[in-house]
């Protein structure tokens, strides 16, 4: 390592959570040199965020458990040192946005910090201005937080760490919850912390974005650092290299990402490249010649409840021209092969979510209708064959036990068929567990399971995989496989290309609620 | 126009308002004072450009009072206006300070809304999880929004018929949601300094401003009638 | 870090949950207006149906203050809901004798905790004041602001010095009753899946 003075200090540190064996860390020794940026990578529960939590002193100061060994920061003994002390040495962005705001408002929520550690209002205004168009959020100034899309969001959360300019900023996961062009917003926020000579520490799945920032990158698996690279060998890694670690690629994605966007960073409707099209069914199935279909049609919709009746009508009837602005979204046919993974592509905010709850039949005032097997479903028809596997599965799981949560949606409790439900699914031996007490991967599982037991016939999924490291982002992309496989057909809203080059047979691409491409 | 109240003067309209409502008028010169004490609260939201809101609320109330006036008097019976008049009830009695509390709630940020708790002598505690009682409405909206999305399409958006198993589902991933999140949410706040022994400063400066001493005057003048009118005549 | 004084966690913990009552309570108040007797009934519904949220909340209360200050918020939103400050007194008396019933038991013993909730439930009664304080007058206030005769007659029949005693201690008992569920809920769900 450089011989230049450490700023962080790990010393000999394990750790236990009270009460649970993931994240752990046992004999854990590193050190951090002022203005580096390190890579933290590694599956998921390996360790990397309890790094974060005990450079941050939330270990042990708020997530408790058996802490051995000493953590300096800047000089301050984390053991020793108040939470509020550390606040404008260590700054923390956190995984979900959604989560990390403690005002309603976006301006209260810059100021917070800096407020809590008793600055001078004129300082704080100073540093909030600062940041502010460091950021370039000045369009964001002003506004709920609750209307912010998550990348907005995000950026709020980086701002109002900034705005306490930390010598030291932790990144957990931060690109989670984000689409392709807040990633590249997120990007541009580390590299500015870099040249202003900041240490940056990032705990990350997807590596793409950040390859190009790091230093040094440290790969953890078990507790313990495993791996060092420093940044120039990382980035030579080979795919095969890479994958054996079980990491996710560091550049295939942005094979991707070139492939949908044009110099802006716009996604357009360019098809992906040849040979990154699935591999089985080769090309891009033409609608004519599929066997099996599954139909779509006036799937038309507005969130605006006063013009929607008649807007949607005129949709209809312009539908072959498309003429229907205003509309959040407006795809008067479309069809699917059944018994297929069908990927559903663009950027957040521009009809994705909106048209899968219109297809599950979750709005009800869209007037679109699904022939499935020679049928027509329509209005509140389509919430019976069809289920959405939401981002957060967490709301869609009521019962204690796993095979409850399936028994509750049969209208007449078959216990064989449960069984064989959870079987295809690998969930038998988890049957009496509390769906709350499984994984994220398991408990998207369990709600494919009831919706398996309540019978539909399309299956919908909301970004299955964001958050997510490699190898449960391809066990996700083998379960829609095998899915489809048994006969569902299957529509995955995502951003995330590895998923889309693992399991997707075809690829439908929305913009401003229009299909493109 | 923009008129930045104080959120003290926010606070004295809301105590005012739930005096009054607790007095209900008697004359007609009484309910003209109520009328016109509601309107304030109402022609606030305009101001903060909130159509929707206000004019949502000058329709309610609009219609309750023209109900309870012309339509509903003791003598009516039956079911359906024995339910009118309880709703009629609770528009005319209560709305004045739901107006008044949903302005205020929809006009103070949390920013704000701490330092003039602060400025009062409010426990910083009480501050704290006020500010979050507040940030977590809009919240447990959101959630609870997903959570019935999902009944919705599980089909047991009524729980079979069964009143507790209606209470369970809708309960439990809440619980399980607003935990979690109240989690992270500590946790973002506490490495953001929140629970530091220095004292809170705010960007916000409050001051009383004209209005603010304005508005303090028109709602002391009407506490003031309804009182005189009510235990002195 | 054994500290008896709260952090900011303890005052977010506070604050979610105060949120999620006042939530129930909302709901449950809207029926009330439907027939007197539903506003009597609050003293069987809130209990219960809050059950659920506060045994989780009472198995993340360790220090002595938490179920106070929720009562002082509940004091403060009521007021700023527009049911007055008559029952401000009641709520927080009720507030802090159930912390300290809690306390006497380390916020851990589980008989404890029930009464400590069946106390806190007595709250709850705080939205009659307005109705027996004022009786008379708010009677003629409810006549004159359109309500029925005989809305007026049941709701004092069913809301008067006389039954607010027996509210007081319906209340009580189903929020004793309330706690037994909601435990069992908690256990069922939040400590099978070991969140608690």
């Amino acid at each position: 390592m450089e011989n230049q003075e450490s700023i962080i200090k790990i010393d000999h540190v394990s750790f236990k959570y009270k009460g649970s064996t993931e994240g752990l860390l046992s004999d854990v020794s590193l050190s951090f040199t002022k203005g580096e940026t390190v890579l933290l990578c590694g599956a998921s529960g390996c360790g990397k965020t309890t790094i974060l939590r005990l450079i941050n002193g939330l270990i042990p100061h708020y997530y408790s458990g058996d802490l051995t060994g000493n953590v300096i920061v800047a000089e301050n003994n984390i053991r020793e040192t108040e939470l509020y002390k550390l606040a404008g040495v260590v700054g923390t962005v956190f995984q979900n946005p959604r989560s990390q705001f403690f005002s309603v408002d976006t301006d209260g929520e810059i100021v917070f910090g800096p407020e809590n550690i008793g600055l001078s209002p004129k300082e704080i205004v100073k540093r909030k201005n600062l940041a502010v168009s460091e950021m370039k959020i000045e369009k964001l100034l002003n506004r709920s937080l609750f209307e912010l899309s998550g990348g907005e969001k995000q950026k709020i959360a980086c701002a109002s760490v900034s705005a306490l300019l930390p010598g030291i900023i932790l990144l957990d996961e931060p690109s989670s919850n984000l689409d392709w062009n807040a990633i590249s917003d997120l990007r541009d926020s580390i590299r500015r912390w870099k040249e202003e000579g900041k240490t940056i520490i990032i705990s990350e799945h997807r590596l793409w974005y950040v390859k190009d920032l790091i230093d040094r990158v440290l790969y953890l698996s078990d507790g313990a650092v495993k791996k060092e690279w420093r940044g120039e060998e990382f980035r030579t890694l080979s795919e095969s290299e890479v994958a054996e670690l079980k990491l996710r690629p560091i550049s295939l994605e942005e094979k991707y990402i070139d492939a949908f966007t044009d110099e802006k960073g716009q996604i357009t409707s360019k098809q992906m490249p040849a040979r990154e099209k699935p591999k089985r069914n080769g090309n891009l199935t033409q609608a004519s010649d599929i066997g099996e279909k599954v139909i779509l049609s006036e799937f038309c919709f507005s969130y605006d409840k006063k013009h929607s009746g008649r807007r949607l009508r005129k949709c209809i009837q312009n539908g072959i021209t498309g003429e229907c602005d205003g509309l959040q979204l407006c795809i008067p046919n479309l069809i699917l092969p059944a018994g297929k993974v069908v990927g559903v592509i663009g950027r957040n905010g521009t009809g994705k979510s909106t048209f899968l709850r219109c297809v599950c039949g979750l709005e009800k005032r869209c007037p679109g209708k699904i022939e499935v097997d020679g049928k027509q479903y329509a209005g509140k028809e389509r919430l019976k064959i069809t289920y959405m596997v939401m981002q957060d599965v967490n709301h869609q799981l009521f019962t204690d036990s796993v095979k409850a949560e399936v028994m509750l949606s049969m209208e007449e409790d078959d216990e064989k068929r449960c069984d064989e439900i959870l079987d295809r699914l690998g969930l038998l031996p988890f049957k009496d567990k509390h769906p709350m007490a499984l994984s994220g991967g398991q408990k998207q599982r369990v709600a494919i399971a009831s919706a398996m037991a309540a019978g539909a016939k399309i299956l919908l999924f909301d970004e299955p995989t964001s958050g997510l490291d490699y190898a449960h982002m391809k066990q996700v992309g083998d379960m829609l496989k095998k899915l489809a496989k048994s006969g569902s057909t299957i529509l995955v809203s995502t951003h995330d290309p590895e998923l889309l080059a693992l399991c997707c047979d075809e690829v439908i691409h929305i913009e401003s609620g229009k299909l493109v491409g | 126009m923009h008129v930045a109240l104080d959120p003290r003067t926010k606070l004295y309209m809301i105590l005012v308002v739930s005096m009054v409502v607790l007095m209900t008028a008697t004359t007609p010169f009484l309910w003209g004072v109520r009328i016109f004490m509601t309107l304030v609260p109402i022609t606030l939201l305009f101001i903060e450009k909130k159509y929707a809101s206000a004019i949502r609320f000058l329709i309610f109330y609009g219609v309750a009072l023209v109900l309870t006036f012309f339509f509903l008097s003791e003598e009516s019976s039956g079911i359906i206006t024995a339910i009118l008049i309880g709703y009629c009830g609770i528009v005319v009695q209560f709305m004045p300070s739901m107006i008044t509390a949903w302005y205020c709630v929809r006009t103070t940020k949390i920013d704000e809304f701490m330092s003039a708790m602060q400025k009062l002598h409010i426990p910083n505690g009480i501050a704290i999880s006020l500010a979050v009682v507040m940030r977590f409405f809009p919240t447990i909206k959101e959630e609870y929004g997903s959570i019935r999305d999902a009944m919705k399409m599980r089909g047991i958006t009524f729980g079979s018929g069964n009143v507790l198993k209606m209470v369970e589902y809708r309960m439990i991933p809440l619980l399980f949601s607003c935990v979690n999140i109240g989690d992270e949410l500590s946790a973002a706040a506490i490495t953001r300094g929140l629970d530091g022994n220095v004292k809170r400063t705010s960007v916000v400066e409050l001051k009383l401003h004209a209005a603010d001493i304005l508005l303090m005057l028109v709602f002391t003048a009407v506490l003031g009638v309804f009182v005189y009118c009510k235990y002195f005549r | 870090m054994n500290s008896n004084k709260l952090k900011a966690k303890d005052f977010i913990t506070v604050g979610i949950f105060t949120a999620i009552l006042i939530v129930v309570e909302f709901l449950c108040g809207m029926l009330g207006y439907i027939h007197p007797y539903i506003v009597a009934s609050y003293v069987i519904m809130i209990p219960l149906v809050g059950a659920i949220p506060m045994m989780l909340f009472y198995t993340k209360v360790e220090k002595f203050g938490m179920i106070t200050i929720m009562s002082v918020l509940i004091a403060i939103l009521m007021f700023v809901l527009g049911m007055g400050y008559l029952g401000a007194p009641l709520i927080v008396c009720a507030g802090v004798v159930a912390d300290l019933i809690a306390k006497s038991g380390k916020y851990k013993s589980f008989k404890k905790t029930i009464i400590s909730y069946g106390v806190f439930c007595l709250w709850i009664c705080a939205n009659y004041f307005p109705v027996i304080v004022t009786a008379d007058s708010y009677r003629k206030d409810l006549l004159d602001g359109g309500y029925s005769a005989e809305y007026c007659d049941d709701l004092f029949r069913a809301i008067n010095e006389k039954t607010i005693a027996v509210l007081l201690i319906l209340c009580f008992v189903f929020g004793c009753i309330g706690a037994v569920i909601g435990k069992k809920v908690v256990k069922k769900h939040f400590e099978k899946a070991g969140i608690v």
